[in-house]
This record gives C-alpha cells, sequence and structure tokens, in this order.
C-alpha cells in the first residue's frame, strides 16, 4: 500500500471537501472524495407551499448563486403546468447571463489561478508599467511586513508553475481587475434579479421584474466592459498559460478521467426551447478524433447508493429517491450519493458542454494535443464565457423587440397557485454543470423533492459496481513526486470548481479524528 | 557573533514574545529570501524589523459553518472601498476556507497559531447544527468546536447573515441549524442578518471596530443600530399603495407595477433592515425593486415564520394585516 494523504479542509471551493488519495511511486493509485456538511433542505421543503422551493433552493450554494433559483423554477412550471412567456424567459436568460460570467471569472482568478503562480515571482519584475510596479510594491509591501496573509501559507511551487515574472505580474494585476469585474458583472444581474447573491425575481411561472428600457441599456453597457474583459484579458490569460507554461500539464492530460461527458443542455434561443446555446447530449468514452455525441434521456438517470450513508437501495431515479440516513452502513465512505447514467459515471460541467457542442476552439486545443483535463477545462470554461457574453447581446436585442409588442408579458400569472397535485422536472445548465430538480406536488404541498447537482455528478463516491466518480478517477496517475506537497492533486479537484454545500448531505461519522493532511 | 546577528538574534527574542514562532519565521525567511534573491540573514533582519516599525493589522478569522458562502461572495463584490484592499491593506486575513491559499494542515496551522496568539476578530458565517455535531465537521472536528474555541480570544465577533445570526433556513431542516445567539449565549455578538449579509454593514462594521476599537451601538437582538433602525416599510416607495390598500396582483400589468407587494407574501412591514435606503449591488436595486418581496431575512424569524413565502397566508402575514387593521402602521407626522 502507497502512502495515503488527507486533504482537509480543501480550500478556495464552495463548501466543505475531504479529498483522500493512495500514492505509490510518486502517483496517485487511488482516491477518495468526502463532504463533511449537510443542513438537509429537501427535507425541510416537504409539507411547504411549492413556490417557497425556487427562493429555499437557491441557498444551497451562494457562489453559484440562483442556479438553483431558475432549476426549481423550470421543475415547478412542470408540475404547475405553466408556461413561461418569452419575455420571462428574456430575463431568466439575461440574469443567469450575468451569473456565468462573475462565476466563471471568480474561479479562473480568484479560486484556481494561484495553484499555477508562484507569486513572489513578482518581486523580480524589471518592467516600468506603473500599474504593474503598484502591483509589485504591494506584494513586496506585505512581504516585508511578514504579513502575507491569505496569499500565503502555500503549496510549494512545482515544476509546472509559472516563474516568469512579467506574466505572474499581470496575472496578480489580473487577478486584482477580475475582482472588480465579477462584482460588476454581479450588478449588471442585479439589474433585474435586485440583488446577488441569490436574486429575488425568478419565480414560478416567470420573472417578477417588468423591464424598462433604461434598464436595457444600462445593462448592454455594463455588458461592453465585461465583453471588453473577457476577449482581451481572460481568453488571453487562459491560451497563454495553457499553450505556454502549462502546455506541458495539458499534454498530460493530468485530471482527465473517465472520458464521459453529459451535458442537460440550456439557455433557449426561441419560446419553443428546440434551440441552445449549449447543446444537450451524451459521450461515453471519448474518441477525440471522432466525437459521438448521444442524445440525453433524463430517464437513464439513476442514483446509487452502496457506499453512501443511506439506506440500502437499488439504484433508483431521482423521482424515486429517498434521504434515509443509515450511519452505519458497511463500506460506505461518503453522503453524496452515486448518480450513473446508464451506469456511468460522467463528468458534467464546462468541458462537457463544450465538447458534446464540438466547440472549435476547444477541439482546436485538442487537436493540437491538449488532452481533456485539468488545462482544458480552464479553457473550456473561458471559451463558454465569450458564448454567453455573445448570446447576452442576442438576448437584449430580442427583449427591446418583445418589450414593444402589445400584450408584452413576463409571467404566467394563471398558474400562479399551486395545482392540487403535479410533478415535474427543471434542468439548468449551471455554471459547474448540468442541474436537475424532480418535484412532486400532492394536496398543494411538496410530496417530494430531488435534486441531482453538477458537485454529485463529479464527486460522486463509487458506485455499486465499483466505479469510481469523476474527481476520483480524475486523480489516479497525477504526478505527485512530493507528498507533503500535493499540489496537483489541488490543481485538478479545483479545475472543476467543487461546490459541494449542495452535493453534501452528512459527515462520516466514523473518522471523527482530526483528520490533517498527514501521511500515513 | 558579527553585529548583524546579534540585532537579527535580539529581534527575533522579541518576535517570540510577540508569539511569533521562531523556527517558522526563520524557515518562512528562509524560503522568502531565495525567492527575493536575498541573503538570509539580511532577508530575516529587515522582515524583523519591518515588523517592528509597522502597527500589525488585525488577525481576522473568518469561520464558515452550515452556510453557503453566499456571505463570503456578498463581501467580495463591495467595489468602493473594494473588497481586495480591506482583505490586503486594513486585516490579516489569516483564516477563510473559500480565500485561502492554504489547504489542508497548512491552513489549519495558521487557525491554530491565531488562535492561540489571540486578539483577533472573528466573523462566523453559516449555522451550527444543534440535532448532532456530525452535521457539519471541518478538518475532521464539529464546526461547533471550533466556534466556542475561537470565541474564547477573540477581541470581537461578527456574526454574518441570517443562519449564523438567528439560524436560518437551517433552522428549520432535521440538522436544526442555531445562530450564535443560541450557541454562544451570553458573548457580546454582533449580528448582521440579511440572507447574505450586506457587503456594506460587514464593511462598515469591521472599519467602525478598527477605528474606535469598540462595538457600535447594538439593539436589543445584537444588530447594529446604525443598519437596523427601521422597517423595511417605513421607507419603502411603495408604502402609499399599502394605505391605500392597492395591491399588485399581475406582474404583467404596468399600471400595478409599483403597487403593494403585500398580497404576494411581503414581510417588510415587520423587518428591520436598511435595504430601501442602502440598496444592494453598488445601489442599483434591491428586493422590492425587482418586483420581489422582502421576505424578511434579517428578522430571527426567518424563514419558518416567513414561510408560506410568496403568499399573505404566513403567521407573520396575518400579523402584518391584523397591525393594519388595527391602524398601527399609521405614520406620526
Amino acid at each position: 500500500m502507497g502512502k495515503k494523504i488527507t486533504i482537509d479542509p480543501m480550500t478556495r471551493i464552495e463548501g466543505h471537501l475531504k479529498i483522500e488519495v493512495e500514492i505509490e511511486d510518486g502517483k496517485v493509485k487511488n482516491a477518495w472524495s468526502s463532504g463533511t456538511m449537510a443542513r438537509g433542505f429537501e427535507a425541510l421543503l416537504l409539507g411547504k407551499d411549492p413556490r417557497d422551493a425556487s427562493y429555499v433552493t437557491s441557498r444551497f450554494c451562494g457562489v453559484c448563486y440562483s442556479v438553483h433559483q431558475i432549476c426549481s423554477a423550470r421543475a415547478l412550471d412542470a408540475a404547475f403546468g405553466a408556461n413561461v412567456p418569452w419575455g420571462g424567459n428574456l430575463i431568466r436568460n439575461l440574469v443567469m447571463g450575468a451569473e456565468y460570467i462573475y462565476d466563471h471569472l471568480i474561479h479562473f482568478y480568484q479560486l484556481s489561478a494561484l495553484d499555477y503562480i508562484d507569486i513572489m515571482a513578482v518581486a523580480n519584475y524589471t518592467g516600468k508599467d506603473r500599474d504593474l510596479l503598484a502591483v509589485k510594491d504591494k506584494i513586496v509591501g506585505l512581504v516585508k511586513a511578514n504579513d502575507t496573509f491569505p496569499l500565503t501559507p502555500r503549496y510549494k511551487p512545482d515544476e509546472f508553475s509559472v516563474k516568469d515574472p512579467d506574466m505572474v505580474i499581470s496575472a496578480v494585476s489580473h487577478y486584482i481587475k477580475a475582482l472588480k469585474m465579477n462584482a460588476k458583472a454581479r450588478n449588471m444581474g442585479a439589474i433585474w434579479g435586485g440583488r446577488t447573491p441569490h436574486y429575488q425575481n425568478i419565480v414560478v411561472g416567470g420573472v417578477t421584474s417588468y423591464p424598462d428600457i433604461n434598464q436595457v441599456a444600462r445593462f448592454r453597457t455594463m455588458l461592453d466592459e465585461q465583453k471588453k474583459f473577457v476577449e482581451e484579458v481572460y481568453i488571453p490569460d487562459v491560451l497563454a498559460f495553457g499553450t505556454g507554461p502549462l502546455w506541458p500539464l495539458a499534454k498530460m492530460g493530468v485530471g482527465g478521467g473517465h472520458y464521459n461527458y453529459l451535458a442537460y443542455g440550456d439557455f433557449p434561443k426561441d419560446q419553443k426551447g428546440k434551440n441552445l446555446v449549449f447543446p444537450a447530449g451524451v459521450i461515453i468514452g471519448l474518441n477525440p478524433a471522432n466525437i459521438k455525441v448521444d442524445p440525453f434521456n433524463p430517464d437513464d438517470i439513476t442514483e446509487a447508493v452502496k457506499y453512501s450513508w443511506y439506506r440500502e437501495n437499488k439504484p433508483v431515479h431521482p423521482y424515486k429517491g429517498e434521504q434515509v440516513f443509515d450511519l452505519d452502513k458497511k463500506d460506505a465512505y461518503s453522503f453524496v450519493k452515486a448518480p450513473r447514467y446508464k451506469n456511468n459515471a460522467m463528468e458534467v460541467g464546462p468541458m462537457a458542454r463544450m465538447i458534446v457542442a464540438k466547440n472549435p476552439t476547444l477541439l482546436d486545443l485538442v487537436s493540437k494535443g491538449a488532452k481533456p483535463g485539468a488545462v482544458a477545462r480552464h479553457a473550456a470554461r473561458a471559451i463558454e464565457t465569450k458564448l454567453i457574453v455573445d448570446a447576452c447581446y442576442t438576448w437584449l436585442d430580442e427583449l427591446l423587440t418583445e418589450m414593444t409588442k402589445p400584450g408584452f408579458r413576463i409571467h404566467d400569472t394563471e398558474h400562479w397557485d399551486p395545482p392540487e397535485s403535479g410533478m415535474g422536472s427543471g434542468f439548468h445548465e449551471a455554471p459547474r454543470g448540468a442541474l436537475g430538480h424532480w418535484v412532486k406536488v400532492k394536496n398543494k404541498k411538496i410530496d417530494n423533492y430531488q435534486c441531482v447537482v453538477p458537485s454529485t455528478w463529479n464527486a460522486s463516491p463509487r458506485c455499486e459496481n465499483g466505479v469510481r466518480g469523476q474527481y476520483e478517477e480524475s486523480l489516479i496517475g497525477a504526478p505527485v513526486p512530493d507528498p507533503e506537497n500535493p499540489i496537483n492533486v489541488v490543481r485538478i479537484i479545483r479545475s472543476f470548481d467543487p461546490c459541494l454545500a449542495c452535493a453534501i448531505h452528512i459527515i462520516d461519522p466514523n473518522t471523527n479524528e482530526i483528520r490533517k493532511f498527514m501521511i500515513e | 557573533m558579527k553585529e548583524e546577528e546579534v540585532l537579527s538574534d535580539k529581534l527575533l527574542d522579541r518576535l517570540e514574545i510577540q508569539g511569533i514562532n521562531r523556527r517558522d519565521f526563520l524557515k518562512y525567511c528562509a524560503v522568502t529570501a531565495a525567492v527575493l534573491g536575498l541573503s538570509e540573514l539580511e532577508f530575516t533582519t529587515r522582515v524583523a524589523q519591518a515588523i517592528e516599525a509597522t502597527s500589525k493589522k488585525p488577525a481576522v478569522i473568518w469561520l464558515e459553518g452550515q452556510d453557503c458562502a453566499g456571505c463570503t461572495i456578498s463581501f467580495t463584490g463591495i467595489l468602493n472601498p473594494p473588497a481586495a484592499s480591506i482583505i490586503l491593506d486594513k486585516i490579516s486575513l489569516r483564516y477563510h476556507e473559500t480565500a485561502m491559499v492554504a489547504s489542508g494542515k497548512l491552513s489549519e496551522d495558521v487557525y491554530h497559531e491565531t488562535i492561540k496568539q489571540g486578539g483577533y476578530v472573528l466573523i462566523i458565517e453559516g449555522s451550527i447544527p444543534s440535532a448532532d455535531d456530525r452535521f457539519c465537521m471541518v478538518g475532521g472536528r464539529p464546526f461547533r468546536e471550533m466556534v466556542e474555541e475561537a470565541a474564547k480570544k477573540a477581541a470581537a465577533i461578527i456574526a454574518v447573515g441570517a443562519c449564523a445570526t438567528y439560524g436560518g433556513i437551517p433552522a428549520a431542516t432535521p440538522s436544526k441549524g442555531i445562530g450564535l445567539n443560541k450557541a454562544l449565549p451570553g458573548k457580546t455578538v454582533i449580528n448582521l442578518p440579511t440572507c447574505p449579509v450586506h457587503p456594506d454593514h460587514l464593511a462598515g462594521t469591521i472599519l467602525y471596530f478598527l477605528t474606535t476599537g469598540k462595538v457600535p451601538q447594538l439593539d436589543k437582538i445584537g444588530r447594529p443600530v446604525m443598519y437596523y433602525r427601521e422597517t423595511i416599510h417605513d421607507n419603502c416607495r411603495r408604502r402609499a399603495h399599502f394605505d391605500a390598500g392597492r395591491f399588485l396582483k399581475d406582474w404583467n400589468d404596468p399600471e400595478q407595477k409599483d403597487w403593494c407587494m403585500f398580497e404576494k407574501g411581503c414581510k417588510g412591514p415587520v423587518t428591520i433592515a436598511d435595504c430601501p435606503v442602502r440598496r444592494w449591488n453598488d445601489g442599483i436595486n434591491f428586493c422590492i425593486d425587482c418586483g420581489g418581496v422582502c421576505m424578511g431575512c434579517a428578522e430571527p424569524g426567518f424563514y419558518a415564520d416567513m414561510s408560506p413565502l410568496y403568499t399573505a397566508e404566513s403567521e407573520t402575514s396575518r400579523k402584518i394585516w391584523a397591525m393594519r387593521e388595527a391602524g398601527l402602521f399609521k405614520k406620526e407626522i
């Protein structure tokens, strides 16, 4: 048996995550991921007015805020028989578009970039750019004052870390600028969303925010600024890093995993919702030379609980899911369930979406030798940010046209009151990946509520067939030459943009000992 | 021993008195000196002098329990002053799971070191499960223990968001989340409810404490009166429609666009916070102005007493109606 190391807490993610890996000959041989916090929102919802669900489930996560709000509203739309007017869908698209831009920026710059650069290299900057010199002064000043929190302590930069002073200092200056830009993207969403995190305007049947022409103009002006940053800073940064110093990591395909991809598809381009910005589809066992995408069928989703702390049950569709804890279950090690698509563990998220969409920019990188993995995940995220920015312009134009038509509507008021009974599912491509909510209504109250969230797909434990989840599989073979410095492990996990609050239900009750990053 | 070495040695003694571990400090200096291309001794001496010379930024520990990180995200949205300047220039953010670079043992070590020193500002986000500790574990131990331990030597304690203050939504779940009002009985806690915390409320409270060294004046349930003084209703621009009985029924009707949201479940009449005046997202909007309703997230009864959220059928809504009938909302001139 190799050396086993545990990273707990796994930071710069949403939620509480513990990663354990077994290392042999400098490589990850086996891996386990588990979450350590639970609230039990689904149980709370039972017996409640169904309309509460979109408000409550939004609070699953405040980083990817409102993704559950819209997903829940869509499930309720289906259960209530509501038909969201196109105006309502356009505003839903626009506020979620703003959320995407914020979310991908904060993930790349604030949550991930520091894993790839040696921030102290800014001290070696010899250029004359005044803004960059100010950044240098700031960091060197922190070092001199011996107070570089929260930038240190850190894992030691390794062979893949970017140490070129010019690249690092520009990345650090973009880190600071991105903080402002992602805050501004949130403000853009608040024009109709009310405030962030957690919009206030998405409800069953549509939205509550009746738009005016000044808001459209304001959104557009703010979008211009985001577009400029995405095109001139974010995408060039990702490409410069990915095809430059990180190219060896990209070519090795570190963090690849199962090569199975799932996208539910999202962002309707028309009222019927047939044309989507991100198409739906399934890929089992990617062959980059000949990408075969199968249609997505929601009926093929099951959730296994063999290694999860729930009462033993055979894999079932989410409509039939239950949440009865069994804390003493043998062999269980996580309270994340194990969702599978036709028995396959799947990856969801930006890379899955861009591969399913056969995005030419991503496929070009792949044809040049980048294997789908941690670096490609960052590239896919940047590529789709641009697609969303472009789509927002189209939606703004359409909203203007719609608004000026007589009888313009944003909400299906006729279906506002809960039905006696009904059931419905709602899907959303959240920034982190495919998200689904399933609701059953009985006597005008919630009778069952189940969610399968992106991080449940990605962070799942093994299923009854012993197949590892995507985080676990993607860690296998990752180089960890120094077990005290498992920087590649955190790079891989963070490339998925983990968001655990919604994926996790409870902690492994048998491992209450202090779980430090320890070598056993 | 050369003069320089003696000086360095003396400084290190003094640092140790200040609670800075000599061995860790030297190890840190060795690594950093190499990066900066300085001799180790030269660097160590310079840094030690700098610590002597500059006033130390106050240490901040930010713990996340049963949370969604929404309060963290909300705080980072502040533009003036920028969140980055508060985090890097005003405070020394020692532990924050969503922000810190360190993971695992590295992060836990900083936490324990800071706890040992004491005198930090403690910020808590998220509730504490009261049904069973195992609903929230961090670094392998109950979050409850961390909160109790960290509270002992804190210079000030700030609870951010509905969950950490009074329990919020998790209070209504099987994990029975509780806020600091119940988890730390008898302790002075600055409560900044709303779901999520308003970034101004948190930035202002921190800056107030850093400037005066004091806790701002609090109301009966621990909220700073500078932010929590009047009801949403008292400052709501839809107020006149409430008094006149014009309630919005259809979001599609431009005529009703600005009418009172009471029938859609608004709890503004009994919710104390400055949202209508301060607004959110750099003043761009707030819940009621996007046609949404106030869900009462600044009040201890949130969420249980506010549900059902989107109708006037909750206990809270009934109470509001009764107060209206009794003429209790009439403004005194």
